[in-house]
């Protein structure tokens, strides 16, 4: 079967919401690998079918065969992103794979959802440590009339509270910084292992 | 657990072994893997999610994967099994097949 500038157009459509898709994801040169194999496979796929005068209908089995552009994105997502930060635990595909999850189901949501959380507060332990030095009057435990309130940096001090602790703060927080930053890291790789096993993603 | 979803899981744990095996007599593209797949099983459900499950296969060096050009109007990726992907290949089929002889030992033992 051979397109018309109707049917072209379809297909490069398809095409386009994939590689956006993919855009979320996929490195470029891995997304456009990607989209070329996808596009050789509806070109073989638009060959080999009988020719019809209802193009349109032919066309869109076709590509209700292949999938969904947003569904194949994300099998791509799921292996790829995954797949490299189980491996690799480098940050960054670390945190590819922790939006996949949250954008693909409920459970990977609030799962998501508590890494984020896990990495925010070791990393507010470690710019209280980084601050101490240079700010150490607003760098420390917080006290309104002699009740704790909260740990951490206030510009300026507000009236009536006061701020306790000295330089040991740095080390303290330092410690529980990175303890929760390695404890999180770890506990996300191991989910991530999990999620991978269970491969999540509808195929 | 709904027989839909452990058919499902079953499905999913197979297609690896199956997408291997496609390829084991010979290099084949996304398409030809996907129509052998289909003529043999019915494990193929959406045929787009068949490409990145390819893609994870030759990442961790079980398939081997080139462009060729010619053959068609357009360029088509073959893959084909390396090495590492022939020894894996040949893990699985020893384990798929005593897996099955045990469940079918089961089965034989509760009818």
């Amino acid at each position: 079967m051979t397109l018309s500038d109707t049917g072209e157009s379809r297909v490069n459509g398809y095409l386009f919401v994939l590689e956006r898709s993919l855009g979320t994801f996929l490195p470029k040169d891995v997304r456009a690998d990607a989209v070329r194999e996808i596009e050789s496979h509806l070109r073989d796929r638009i060959a080999a079918a009988t020719p019809t005068p209802d193009e349109r209908r032919a066309l869109e089995k076709i590509l209700d065969e292949l999938g969904p552009p947003l569904r194949v994105a994300q099998a791509y997502s799921a292996e790829r992103t995954i797949d490299e930060a189980v491996t690799t635990g480098r940050m960054v595909p670390m945190l590819r794979a922790i939006w996949h999850i949250a954008l693909t189901t409920i459970g990977g949501f609030f799962t998501a959802l508590g890494l984020f959380i896990g990495y925010t507060v070791g990393a507010a332990f470690l710019i209280v440590a980084a601050l101490k030095p240079i700010f150490p009057n607003n760098v420390g435990f917080w006290f309104v009339n002699g009740i704790p309130t909260s740990i951490g940096v206030q510009f300026p001090v507000p009236p009536g509270t006061e701020m306790r602790g000295g330089y040991w703060v740095i080390p303290v927080a330092l410690v529980c910084g990175l303890g929760i930053l390695v404890g999180t890291h770890r506990g996300a790789r191991r989910l991530l292992a999990r999620w991978r096993t269970r491969r999540e993603v509808a195929l | 657990m709904p027989l839909d979803n452990w058919l499902e899981q079953l499905r999913r744990g197979s297609l690896d072994l199956a997408i291997l095996l496609s390829v084991s007599t010979g290099p084949r593209y996304g398409l030809a893997i996907i129509q052998h797949l289909e003529a043999f099983t019915d494990l193929v459900v959406t045929e787009g999610t068949i490409y990145p499950i390819l893609g994870r296969l030759t990442r961790e060096g079980l398939l081997e994967a080139k462009w060729v050009e010619g053959e068609a109007p357009h360029a088509r990726k073959y893959y084909r099994l390396t090495h590492l992907g022939t020894k894996r290949l040949a893990d699985m089929k020893a384990e798929w097949r005593a897996f099955s002889e045990k469940i079918g030992r089961l089965i034989h033992d509760s009818e």
